[in-house]
Parts: structure tokens; sequence; C-alpha cells
């Protein structure tokens, strides 16, 4: 079973001067943080925004990679959770076939964003989330966090 | 289509190799330093942001990091589509900004793609595809007396390591 999940926002997280990713179901009850690097943040946060930089940024280059010979993407899915760690899944068509190729969730979302296609979650990483850990996120959680990736 | 054209040029390409990454501690930029192939001695230099010059560091140094980076995903991407990176050619510079394009082939056909030079390098190094500049943006590049320069940065980089 997997679950489309919607990218909600960026955060800062200060404690470990890194970035949530926030990804969160259609009907609101399943939310996912996946903790990223500050250029991956960055990607992700100018395809949310819908900025086109001056320059291709490298999931641009990515995406160009793939539409110059007309491989689409299909989904991304996050399929794991180990030790803290998320990993990826990438789905693609090209002549026909259909490929699978791994990723950091980084890097999917980023190019799932530029490419307009779906995210998944598997549910067994739903399930490892522990919703303790969320619940403390949450209450720490202020409105102003919520796209504060310029500063 | 972009497909390749038969270049006639007068000048031919100059190949170029990665020869080391430097850090500019004052800046957070990284420096690129390439050399020529058929002479050593004359550099050409790019400047990179941080976490691009270390993606190009990651691949000079053969060094694995335990998670794909994204040059990593995109070499990945070819190998399983069979897409194979032919060259890199730092092709334009406008004001202090170099661009670049990717060849990349597949089937026999080429395709053409716009790149910064930082991803340009990045994938070249991890796909063994050879860099290349055209006569007109060596001409143009920057510096004068770069060997000076890149000295006195490598003595200061080197002199705050050893301040414990």
């Amino acid at each position: 079973m997997i679950t489309q999940m919607q990218v909600k926002g960026l955060m800062f997280d200060p404690y470990n001067n890194a970035y949530i990713v926030i990804l969160r179901d259609d009907d609101q009850s399943d939310m996912l943080p996946i903790w990223v690097g500050k250029s991956e943040a960055s990607s992700i946060s100018l395809a949310i925004e819908n900025v086109a930089p001056p320059r291709p940024m490298t999931h641009d280059f990515m995406k160009s990679y793939l539409d110059a010979f007309n491989a689409k993407v299909i989904s991304v899915v996050i399929t794991d959770l180990n030790e803290h760690i998320y990993f990826a899944k990438i789905h693609l068509t090209y002549a026909d076939s259909e490929y699978t190729v791994d990723s950091r969730p980084s890097d999917a979302i980023a190019l799932a964003l530029r490419t307009q296609a779906p995210i998944f979650a598997s549910e067994s990483v739903i399930r490892k989330q522990s919703s303790e850990e969320l619940d403390q996120w949450l209450e720490n959680l202020k409105p102003e966090d919520f796209g504060k990736l310029d500063s | 289509m972009m497909e390749e054209h038969a270049t006639q040029t007068t000048h031919p390409l100059i190949q170029l190799v990665i020869n080391r990454v430097v850090e500019d501690s004052t800046t957070d930029t990284r420096i690129v330093v390439l050399t020529r192939t058929d002479d050593e001695s004359e550099h050409f230099m790019v400047w990179v942001g941080a976490s691009e010059g270390d993606a190009i560091r990651c691949a000079l140094d053969t060094s694995t990091t335990p998670r794909p980076m994204s040059h990593d995903l995109i070499k990945s991407f070819g190998e399983h589509l069979g897409i194979k990176m032919e060259r890199a050619v730092l092709t334009d510079v406008k004001s202090s900004t170099y661009y670049a394009t990717v060849f990349l082939e597949n089937k026999g056909v080429v395709r053409t793609i716009d790149a910064r030079p930082s991803d340009a390098m990045a994938l070249a190094l991890r796909c063994q595809a050879p860099i290349y500049v055209t006569h007109d943006v060596w001409q143009r590049r920057s510096g004068q007396n770069l060997d000076a320069w890149l000295s006195k940065l490598e003595t200061k980089n080197i002199g705050a390591q050893e301040e414990v």
C-alpha cells in the first residue's frame, strides 16, 4: 500500500541545523517530515515557489537530461525508513519500458516537483514514523517557521 | 531537434582536466582549477558554490559517499536508460558567468543540454567524460597572474589549518 503525499512546506530545524520537508497525505491524517541538506532544501524551495533561477540548478539539469531523450518521471515513492534515513525510488518510462532508480528522498522530491510527478509514501514508512516524535515537533512548530528558507 | 552538426571551427576545442578544488573560505565558494591536457602549466579556473564544489571534489577523490549524491543519481539514470555522456564543453562566458553544454548520446542520437559548468564537471568526472573549453572562452579566461594568486590562497589555507 502506498499513500499519495503533498509537499506542504519547508522549515528550518535549528536543533540540527538542517531543513525539513513536510509531506502530508490528502486527508491530512499522516505527516512525514524528511530532513534534507541546505542545497537540497533550496532546490525544493525554488520548485515550490515556482521560481526559475537565471541558470539551471542541478535538478533542472537533471530534468533537462531526462527531457533530452523524452524519458518521463511517472512517480516517486518514499519506500523505507532505516535508522532515521529515508530511502526513495524514482519510476521512469523511456522508450516503452519502465525503470526504477534508487534515490535520496531529497532528489526524488526536487525532481517530482519539477516534472509534476506524484509523490507517494509506503505504508511501512508512515507506520515507522513514530507519532511521539511528531507530536513533539508539532508542539514546537510555529506558523512563521514555515517558508523560512531565505534566511 | 538538437542533433549535433559537424563542427567546422578554425580553432579546435582545448581539452582540460580538473586538477583540484580550492576552498575560498572568505566567500564560502570553491575554485575549480583545471589544467590543459597538452600543457599542465596552463590553468583555467571556475568559481562555483560550496555544495557544487564539494560534488566535484567527491568525484575527484573517488571517495564513495554513503548516500548517492544528485550527480550520482543522474549517472544512475544514464546507466539504466543507456544514455552515455560524451563530453562537456565550456562554451561561453558572460559577465564572469561561464556556460557549459553537455553532450549526451543514446543509440547514435546525440543531444545537447545547457548546464552550469559545476553540473557539467561533476557529471563528467563521474562518467569519465572529457571536458573541453572553446578557444574563444580560453582566451577570455579571467585573471592573469593565476599561479601567484593561487599559491597565495593555498598558503593561506594551509596556514589556517596549522593554527591550532
